[in-house]
C-alpha cells in the first residue's frame, strides 16, 4: 500500500523561554490515520501543538516539519492554517467585542481563497454555520456572541469543535478537546470529530484519558515524555497506561 | 484679510480686523483678543497644555478672511447690507448630500465660511447664520456665557474674529433623529486661520442631534487651522446627541472648544471621532448645572505618523445627582501621540452625583505615546465616582487565535481594533450615525 504522509516531523527540537521543550521528536503520520498522544502534565504536548501552529514565542531550534510535503516551518501561521493545519485548543482564548459569526465567516473565506474556492456570501455561510452547529449542540444564541466570551468549558470545546467542522482541515490536532467535558457532550464532541473522519483528514488526538479514545479510536497511541515520543503502540496502550501511569517513561530518560 | 502668526501674538497691539458697526459684536471681539494678548500661547508650563506642544502652528503664517463691514448684516442702522450677502448656492466642493448614508438638515462651511445664509429647518427648528443671529441680538444672551473666555486661548482668539458660525435653536416641537449636520470643508492650498462659533440652545423637551464633520479634498497636504467654538445649552429634560468626525489633512491643525451648559434633567450625549490632523485638540467642558442632568462623553481616535492627538474633558458637577460617563479609547501607530486629560469636578452640593471615566489606548508601535492625566476633585460626600486608565499592545494570544484559524495578520489586527473601538461607538444612540462611524 502506498500512504501518503500528512505530517512529518523529523528531529524537531523546539523551547520556549530559553526552555528547551521538544527534544528530538519524530513522527509520522499518513492520510486518514488518527495518532493519540498521551503524556505527564508538563511534558510539552501542548509546546508541540503550538510549535506546529507557529505561535510566536515558540523557537524551532531543530529538525524538519513538512505538511503534505511543504515546509511548515517557513509559513506565518495563517498560512499554516490554509494549508490545512487546525489546532482545537486546550484554553481558547476569549475575544471581547469580535461575534462569532463574523469571525468564522473570516477564516472560512480566507481559506475558501487560499484552496481556489469560491468565497461564500453572508446567507450561504450563515445557513452552512446554523447546520454544523445544530449537530453539536450550538444554537444560534451562541453564535451570535462574541468568541468564546463568556463560554462554559465544555461549550468552548463545542466551539472550537464547530471550527474545525466547518474550516475542514486535512490535518487537525486536538488539544484535551475532552478536557470540562461532561459525559454526554464528550460523545457530542466526538461524533463530531468521528464525523469528520473520511479516510483522508488525519488527526492527532493529546488527552489524558483513554475514555476519549474509546469513542475517537486512534490507529496509534504514542506515550510523550521528556520531550518527545518514548512509546508507541496500539490502542491497547492507553488502556495499559491507565494502569501503570507515567513513572516508568519519565524516570528512563531522568 | 490679514495674516497672523500666533507666536508673534504680542505685535497684535492694533486691531484694525474689528470694524463691525455692530457695538456688542465689537465688544466681544475686543474682549477675546485682549483674553487672548493676556494669556499668550500655551506652552508646556501651561497646565491645560502640559502633554501638547503646539510645535509649528505658533510658527506658521496664517490669512484670516473676514468679510469687510459691508457684507455684515447688523441691526446698527447705520447697516443695510443684506442684498450683498451670499444666499444659499452651494458649490459642488460641497457633495455632503451624496456621501451620508443618512438624511440631514445640512449647514455647509467651506474654508470656514458658511455657505449660505438660509437652511431648510422645520417647525422646532431654527438655523441662522451668526451675522444673522447679531442683528436679531439674541445670540450675544449665549456668546461666551458657558465658559470663561480667560481660560481658553483658542477660544479667545476665535472670539477676536467672531464672525462665522450658525446659532441653532430647538425647542419641544421638535424631535427629529435627522441629524442637523455641520459640514466643514477644506480644500485648496492657503494656509488658512478658519475661526468658527456654533451656539446651539435646546429649549425645554427639545431633542436633537448634531453631526459635525470636517474632511479635506484635493490637497493632502494642505496645512491650514481649524479653530471651533460650539457652545450648547441644554434646558430643561432637553436630549442633544453631538457626534464629530474629524477628518483634517494629515497636516493641518484642528482645536476645538465644546463648552456645555445641561439644566436639570437635560442630557448630553457625544462621541467624537478624530482620525486627522497633525495636531488636534478636543475639549470638552460639561456643566451639569441642575438635579438629574447627564452627560455622556465619549471619543475614539486613531493616528500614525507624528501626530498628536489630544483629548481634554472637564465635567463639571454642580449639582446633585447629576451623572457623566467618559469613556475615550485611542489607537497609537508610528510616532504618534495621544494626549487625555479628564476631570470630573464634583463641588460640594454635588451630592449623590456619579462620574465615571475610562481612558484606554492601543499601542500600534514601539515609538507610539500616550500621556495622560486623570484628575478627581470631589467636595461632596455620597457620590460614586471612578477612573480608570490603561494603555497596551493587541493581545497576542487573541491574534494568534485568529491567525491560527487562517485569517491573515492585518485583518485579524483590523478586528481585533474595530472590536477596541466599536465598544465606544455602541454608545451612540443613533443608529444610522453609529452605522456610518462604523464605517470610516
Ligand atoms: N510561555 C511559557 N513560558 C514558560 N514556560 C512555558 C511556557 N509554555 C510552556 N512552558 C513550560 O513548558 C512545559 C510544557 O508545557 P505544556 O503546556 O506544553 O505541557 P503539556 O504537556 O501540554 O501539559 P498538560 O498536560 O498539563 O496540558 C511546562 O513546564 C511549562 O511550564
Ligand atoms: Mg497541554
Amino acid at each position: 500500500m502506498n500512504r501518503t504522509p500528512v505530517l512529518e516531523i523529523e528531529n524537531l527540537c523546539a523551547r520556549v523561554h530559553d526552555k528547551e521543550i521538544i527534544k528530538n521528536l519524530n513522527l509520522t503520520i499518513y492520510e486518514g490515520e488518527v495518532h493519540a498522544i498521551m503524556g505527564p502534565n508538563g511534558a510539552g504536548k501542548s509546546t508541540l501543538s503550538y510549535v506546529l501552529c507557529g505561535k510566536e514565542g515558540y523557537e524551532v531550534t531543530g529538525g524538519s516539519v513538512k505538511l503534505y510535503g511543504k515546509d511548515l516551518l517557513k509559513m506565518s501561521v495563517e498560512e499554516r492554517a490554509r494549508e490545512g493545519l487546525f489546532l482545537i485548543m486546550q484554553y481558547p482564548v476569549e475575544i471581547p467585542g469580535v461575534p462569532t459569526t463574523s469571525f468564522l465567516k473570516y477564516a472560512v473565506n480566507d481559506i475558501r481563497k487560499h484552496r481556489g474556492e469560491p468565497e461564500l456570501d453572508t446567507m450561504e455561510f450563515i445557513k452552512m454555520l446554523r447546520e454544523e452547529g445544530k449537530k453539536l449542540g450550538i444554537d444560534n444564541e451562541m453564535l451570535k456572541r462574541p468568541v468564546n466570551v463568556g463560554f462554559s468549558g465544555g461549550e468552548k470545546k463545542r466551539m472550537e469543535t464547530l471550527q474545525m467542522a466547518i474550516l475542514k482541515p486535512n490535518m487537525a490536532i486536538l488539544d484535551e478537546a475532552d478536557s470540562g467535558l461532561d459525559i454526554d457532550a464528550m460523545k457530542v464532541v466526538a461524533q463530531g470529530v468521528n464525523s469528520l473522519r473520511d479516510g483522508k483528514r488525519a488527526m492527532l488526538v493529546i488527552t489524558h484519558y483513554k475514555r476519549l479514545l474509546e469513542y475517537i479510536v486512534p490507529d496509534v497511541v504514542h506515550v510523550f515524555a521528556n520531550g518527545h515520543i518514548v512509546k508507541s503502540g496500539s490502542k491497547d496502550l492507553a488502556e495499559e497506561l491507565e494502569n501503570t501511569g507515567y513513572a516508568e517513561f519519565v524516570k528512563d530518560i531522568a | 484679510m490679514s495674516k497672523i502668526v500666533l507666536k508673534n501674538y504680542a505685535d497684535w497691539q492694533q486691531d484694525d480686523t474689528n470694524t463691525t458697526f455692530c457695538p456688542k459684536l465689537a465688544i466681544l471681539r475686543e474682549k477675546g483678543r485682549q483674553a487672548f494678548l493676556s494669556q499668550g500661547l500655551p506652552t508646556p508650563k501651561t497646565e491645560a497644555w502640559k502633554y501638547t506642544k503646539l510645535r509649528n502652528l505658533s510658527d506658521e503664517e496664517f490669512v484670516v478672511e473676514s468679510d469687510d463691514k459691508n457684507s455684515f448684516h447688523c441691526h446698527d442702522e447705520k447697516c443695510h447690507c443684506h442684498d450683498e450677502h451670499e444666499t444659499g448656492s452651494h458649490e459642488h466642493c460641497c457633495c455632503h448630500e451624496n456621501c451620508l448614508p443618512f438624511e440631514v438638515y445640512e449647514v455647509n462651511f467651506c474654508n470656514g465660511k458658511l455657505k449660505a445664509d438660509h437652511f431648510h429647518t422645520t417647525q422646532g427648528l431654527s438655523i441662522v447664520s451668526l451675522t444673522d443671529a447679531f442683528e436679531n441680538g439674541d445670540v450675544f444672551k449665549y456668546l461666551n456665557k458657558s465658559f470663561d473666555i480667560n481660560n481658553f486661548p483658542f477660544a479667545a482668539l476665535n472670539s477676536a474674529y467672531l464672525e462665522q458660525g450658525v446659532m441653532i435653536a430647538v425647542d419641544k416641537n421638535f424631535n427629529d433623529d435627522k441629524p442637523i449636520l455641520l459640514n466643514f470643508h477644506s480644500h485648496g492650498d492657503i494656509k488658512r486661520l478658519s475661526n468658527v462659533y456654533n451656539v446651539i440652545v435646546a429649549e425645554s423637551g427639545a431633542r436633537a442631534t448634531i453631526l459635525e464633520h470636517y474632511y479635506c479634498s484635493g490637497a493632502e497636504k494642505s496645512v491650514y487651522f481649524n479653530n471651533i467654538v460650539n457652545e450648547f445649552f441644554i434646558g430643561r429634560d432637553a436630549y442633544i446627541r453631538h457626534y464629530k468626525v474629524q477628518q483634517e489633512a494629515f497636516k493641518a491643525f484642528h482645536i476645538a472648544l465644546n463648552s456645555v451648559q445641561v439644566k436639570q434633567g437635560g442630557h448630553y450625549e457625544s462621541f467624537c471621532l478624530q482620525l486627522g490632523a497633525d495636531l488636534s485638540r478636543q475639549e470638552t467642558q460639561v456643566v451639569l448645572k441642575e438635579p438629574h442632568a447627564e452627560a455622556e462623553v465619549n471619543a475614539v481616535y486613531k493616528m500614525n505618523g507624528w501626530a498628536t492627538l489630544d483629548t481634554t474633558t472637564d465635567i463639571k458637577h454642580i449639582s446633585k445627582e447629576t451623572v457623566s460617563h467618559q469613556l475615550v479609547k485611542g489607537i497609537i501607530g508610528g510616532k504618534a501621540k495621544g494626549v487625555f486629560q479628564g476631570k470630573i469636578h464634583i463641588a460640594p452640593d454635588a451630592v449623590k452625583t456619579e462620574g465615571y471615566q475610562l481612558h484606554k489606548a492601543l499601542l500600534l508601535s514601539d515609538e507610539a505615546e500616550v500621556d495622560v492625566k486623570p484628575e478627581l476633585e470631589i467636595f461632596a460626600d455620597d457620590v460614586k465616582c471612578s477612573h480608570g486608565a490603561a494603555s497596551g499592545e493587541l493581545d497576542k494570544e487573541q491574534l494568534f487565535y485568529l491567525q491560527s484559524r487562517g485569517i491573515g495578520e492585518d485583518e485579524a489586527k483590523t478586528l481585533l481594533i474595530k472590536a477596541f473601538t466599536d465598544e465606544v461607538i455602541n454608545k451612540i444612540s443613533c443608529t444610522a450615525v453609529a452605522e456610518w462611524i462604523k464605517s470610516l
